[in-house]
């Protein structure tokens, strides 16, 4: 009863936040809520079905994912527009008391929290990697509060952790109910040491697997992602389809499937709800700017301007940048220099936003042809009547994202 | 005569983008048409002794750890810069080349002993925008420092800069970095040359004469602006 009246207040309170336009409301719910109630979580996730999603990359679609293909099962609740610290999770839960499945996307730092808190079915490992160095922790510090937050787990509960990732699996190696999934992803540049002993680790030529002389290596995979198609234990075959363009959607979209599978949703049922998902929170969503029909991707650390890069490389010929180093974009942009921009030689390519210079000597030196302007009307001007992607880091992306043009 | 520049494990030195400055180096030399190649030097290759100069980067504990284990065998950089060859060391590689760096677990490493410095373990992490005055002859220097280190000379050396934003090598030394007649040390990403394109050219001029001018203005509105809306 408490907690109900708790709620209500709280939503009030976000939905003054919406009516002040002093935020989404999601955070002040969230705030409130855990203000008042400090084992809110707990007490709302209990005797659902929590699934928590976490990772370096690819959280905000993973998790929408998910939340598509439990539905078509029970009614889901979720936080997949990126509320993913204490608040939003809260929020998540408390906006929807009647669903019995939670799909709860989960900072990388806040997840041993959401373990204790929500005691889940499953949890979701994507991947680790640089992202943000000025204030986000080192890859190694993430990977051993996993490894320290799983210790804790009712074996009742399934990680689903990508085999690819040397840091993922070393967080989740010890654990006795891991379902090891392999995406095809190749090589990792914070992987040249062996998250066990330090020592170097040995990686195939190819980049397809890794050992070390302490006995640390890559798990073999249960579920196997390749060219599309998803094989499984028991002769599983699921020809996976994404809505959403790149190689990245496809594997987060075999995730998807498998983690549903294991809360009792056929596969062919989640196949089919998820294929009709193509915009997670604004990324490939269309803006279009002077004559100029943008399609907005968000790309936020090196290994995602370089998944985002070979995906847009299918896209219009035309391509703006927008790079910004707020606190939330990471203030240091020297991460520039570990992307490699030759996808983009032939290409349109106009650069702006507010380290547009840092970018354009990147790109100098890279020998990609390219024009810099002040800001995104600028680069409408520039490239006229036509389809172009645009690719922005996190700051500019949500905003253009709402509509908001510069 | 080709100019050689060797590249050092790129794999364990290479967290902030200092792999950049080798790309920079390489293209400024490309611009002057003057003959270079590149030696990318992995975990487990020979060390090449007779090159013309060197670059470490930055790197995790871990990593600069393994680095410090693999470059002290034979001592191959030691030879190299008693041979005559330059260094160019940011980071943990300028930790590196100094006597000794620190570890988890309050342990020392043994560095290679190149310049007479020492770093300590410093808390909390100097991270942000690091603009500093040069000693030498190019114009204001600019960059990102993100470490945990307090670095001390242990003899009377000159320091590459005194610094007026940020922290460099300590808190209480106001200096960044380090110049000796072979090597250029410091704290600042960005990377270092992306941001100061006339400390590779000045570090590149000591060994091949005087070089021609880039028109590459770029480069320098990069600088200017950097100074301008960090002060």
């Amino acid at each position: 009863m408490y907690l109900s009246i708790v709620i209500a207040l709280a939503r009030f309170g976000g939905l003054l936040s919406r009516i002040t336009k002093s935020g989404s409301g999601v955070m002040v719910t969230g705030r409130v809520i855990l203000k008042l109630i400090p084992g809110a979580v707990s007490t709302l996730s209990a005797g659902r079905s929590v699934v928590l999603i976490s990772g370096t990359n690819g959280k905000s679609t993973t998790t929408a994912l998910i939340h598509q293909a439990l539905s078509t099962k029970s009614n889901t609740t979720s936080n997949y527009t990126g509320a993913n610290l204490f608040p939003g999770i809260a929020t998540a839960l408390a906006e929807n008391r009647a669903a019995t499945f939670a799909a709860l996307e989960v900072d990388e730092m806040v997840l041993p929290w959401a373990i204790r808190e929500t005691k889940p079915k499953v949890i979701v490992l994507l991947n680790l990697g640089r992202d943000q160095l000025d204030r986000l922790s080192e890859v190694r510090v993430v990977a051993a509060k996993w490894k320290a937050a799983l210790v804790g787990l009712p074996a009742s509960c399934t990680v689903l952790a990508d085999a690819d990732d040397p840091f993922v699996t070393w967080a989740a190696r010890d654990w006795v109910n891991v379902v090891w999934f392999t995406g095809g992803v190749t090589g990792h540049i914070d992987a040249s040491t062996c998250p066990e002993c330090g020592a170097v680790l040995n990686w195939t030529a190819d980049g397809t697997s890794y050992s070390c002389a302490c006995g640390f290596k890559k798990p073999s995979p249960e579920w196997i992602l390749r060219d599309g198609n998803l094989s499984g234990p028991n002769s599983q075959r699921v020809s996976v389809v994404s809505g959403i363009p790149g190689k990245a959607a496809i594997s987060n979209a075999a995730r998807a499937i498998i983690t549903s599978s294991l809360l009792g949703v056929s596969t062919s049922d989640s196949c089919a709800a998820i294929a009709k998902i193509s915009s997670v929170d604004g990324r490939f969503s269309t803006l279009k700017i002077g004559s100029t029909n943008f399609r907005l991707l968000l790309s936020k650390n090196p290994a995602s301007w370089r998944e985002t890069l070979a995906t847009s490389s299918s896209g219009p010929k035309a391509v703006a940048l927008v790079v910004n180093a707020n606190t939330q974009d990471g203030k240091d942009t020297s991460w520039l220099w570990d992307v490699d921009f030759s996808p983009l030689r032939g290409r349109t390519v106009v650069v702006t936003g507010d380290r547009r210079l840092d970018v354009s000597v990147r790109l100098t030196v890279n020998e990609i042809e390219h024009k810099v302007v002040d800001n995104e009307s600028d680069a409408a001007n520039l490239l006229g009547n036509c389809e172009a992607d645009l690719i922005a880091s996190y700051t500019a992306f949500h905003r253009l994202a709402k509509g908001v043009k510069r | 005569m080709t100019f050689s520049i060797v590249h050092l494990l790129p794999e364990l030195l290479g967290t902030y983008g200092d792999q950049g400055n080798v790309e920079i180096l390489s293209w400024r030399l490309k611009e002057r048409s003057i003959d270079h190649e590149v030696i990318v030097v992995h975990a487990g290759d020979k060390v090449p002794t007779k090159a013309d100069l060197y670059l470490l980067g930055g790197g995790e504990d871990d990593a600069q750890i393994a680095a410090a284990e693999i470059l002290n065998h034979g001592r191959a950089l030691a030879k190299a810069h008693d041979g005559g060859a330059h260094f160019f060391a940011v980071c943990a590689g300028f930790q590196l080349l100094g006597s000794t760096f620190p570890a988890s677990g309050e342990r020392t490493v043994e560095g290679l002993g190149i310049v007479a410095v020492e770093t300590i373990s410093a808390t909390p992490r100097s991270v942000g925008e690091l603009i500093s005055t040069p000693t030498i002859d190019v114009p204001m220097l600019t960059g990102f420092e993100n470490h945990g280190g307090q670095t001390r000379f242990l003899e009377n050396l000159q320091p590459l800069g005194n610094v007026s934003v940020g922290i460099g090598n300590s808190e209480s030394s106001k200096v960044d970095g380090v110049v000796t007649d072979r090597v250029v040390a410091t704290y600042m990403h960005g990377p270092a040359f992306a941001r100061n394109p006339e400390l590779a050219d000045w570090i590149l001029a000591r060994k091949l004469g005087e070089l021609a001018p880039i028109n590459a203005p770029i480069f320098t509105a990069l600088h200017d602006e950097r100074i301008k809306n960090v002060k």
